[in-house]
């Protein structure tokens, strides 16, 4: 099973996600919501998984209803929809915090980036970021800026919020062999520091030069 | 995280429980659980093995690993060694401690137990908390942790990476003031 969340955690190929069990799309969005609720910064969207995972949800509903109440089997159902619901909503729930605190970065990211580089935000997420920044903005505007010198009234959001902390250090466990990887630069009175990532070793380090290992499944934040 | 989204991860974990009650097989999302029939051992996830032990319908076969023995030679390893001593589950902690909260009556000399479990864990809070001052004295930009559990990594986590945070800046900071005084 460990082979299949791999190759389809390094591949951003959609059509994978059809070959998964329940359970292993379970799997993938605990991890995702382990991984959002430790990094410094706002993760790829995994909006194709938490659909899964809500259709699922609805289904297993539906089933309940269909069947006798006072089972031992339902209420045991609806135990682990319950779980199930509080891992989605604490993942969503993280990322809009992290939203609302790095809107205006992440829309300027959304403007800069290529088309063929994937999107942070999912579409809700990005309307929802849209207009954050646009209320924040016409808030200035009208309860300060307006009475300002004309020369002074624009504001760049963008770059007086700040900006997540990638040096932030983090504690990850190691799924793929890596080799080499740079934990520190090069300074003057180091050497560049690096280290070998084993398969099943557990690490502290800067978040920054993992940041991509994290995003395709090689390692996962503890 | 807080400690009880990693109680939440660790409610994951497998046990066995001999339920007294005759069920079929349970399609849940996250797998299939069963058949139960009365008297036969089968196992469930944790958070499964409570809920069933709360309405009274099974006894919980407690660990291979949860035994006064057992957990007495892990105590006089944990002392012995000079590192962290593998644990015999991830979440061992956490699950001891909901296994002796939930189901006291099937684990033999459950207060021995605990007292020994906690031992354990002191040992191991106090050898990380030397680590730790070791590591900080070394400025080292990356350390090892192998064989620490998630409780573990959460309980000094806050603390740790907040200073280390602040001294990667001052580090990163004051190379940086060198290499302008140098090129002066």
């Amino acid at each position: 099973m460990d082979d299949l969340l791999n190759v389809s955690g390094v591949s951003n190929d959609d059509s994978d996600e059809e070959h998964l069990t329940a359970a292993q799309v379970l799997e993938k969005l605990e991890q995702a919501w382990m991984n959002e609720r430790l990094s410094p910064n706002l993760m790829e969207c995994k909006s194709q998984i938490v659909e899964i995972m809500l259709e699922q949800i609805e289904e297993m509903e539906a089933n309940i209803q269909r069947a006798q109440k006072g089972d031992l089997k339902i209420s045991l159902h609806r135990l682990e929809l319950d779980r199930i619901r509080y891992v989605v909503s604490s993942y969503l729930r993280c990322r809009l915090e992290k939203i609302e605190k790095f809107a205006p970065i992440l829309l300027e990211r959304e403007k800069s980036k290529s088309d063929d580089e994937p999107s942070k935000l999912s579409p809700e997420e990005f309307a929802f970021a849209k207009e954050l920044v646009g209320n924040v903005d016409n808030h200035f505007k009208s309860s300060a800026l307006k009475h300002m010198p004309r020369n002074l009234q624009n504001i760049a959001l963008h770059e007086i919020t700040s900006r997540p902390n990638l040096d932030h250090y983090v504690f990850l466990r190691v799924h793929q062999r890596e080799e080499g990887v740079i934990v520190d630069p090069e300074t003057d009175d180091h050497a560049e520091d690096r280290v070998d990532l084993e398969v099943g070793a557990q690490h502290l380090m800067r978040y920054q030069p993992i940041e991509q290992l994290v995003e395709n499944g090689a390692v996962s934040l503890i | 995280m807080e400690p009880g989204d990693v109680e939440f991860i660790a409610e994951k974990e497998l046990v066995k429980i001999v339920p007294n009650f005759a069920l079929g097989k349970i399609y849940f999302i996250s797998g299939d659980v069963g058949p139960f029939s009365p008297g036969l051992p089968v196992d469930v996830p944790l958070w499964l093995a409570i809920a069933i032990k709360q309405r009274q319908k099974c006894r919980v076969h407690p660990p291979e690993w949860l035994d006064v023995d057992k957990i007495e030679t892990m105590k006089d390893d944990e002392i012995a060694s000079e590192f962290f001593t593998e644990l015999p589950n991830p979440h061992f902690c956490e699950v001891a401690q909901l296994l002796l909260t939930h189901a006291t009556d099937n684990i033999p000399n459950a207060d021995l137990l605990r007292t020994l479990i906690k031992d354990i864990w002191d040992i191991r809070a106090a050898k990380l908390r030397s680590n730790i001052d070791k590591f900080v004295k070394l400025q080292a930009g990356h350390a090892r942790l192998d064989n620490l559990s998630q409780m573990e990594i959460n309980t000094i986590r806050p603390f740790l990476t907040a200073s280390l945070d602040h001294m990667y800046q001052l580090r990163i900071s004051q190379s940086y003031t060198e290499r302008n005084m140098s090129t002066q």
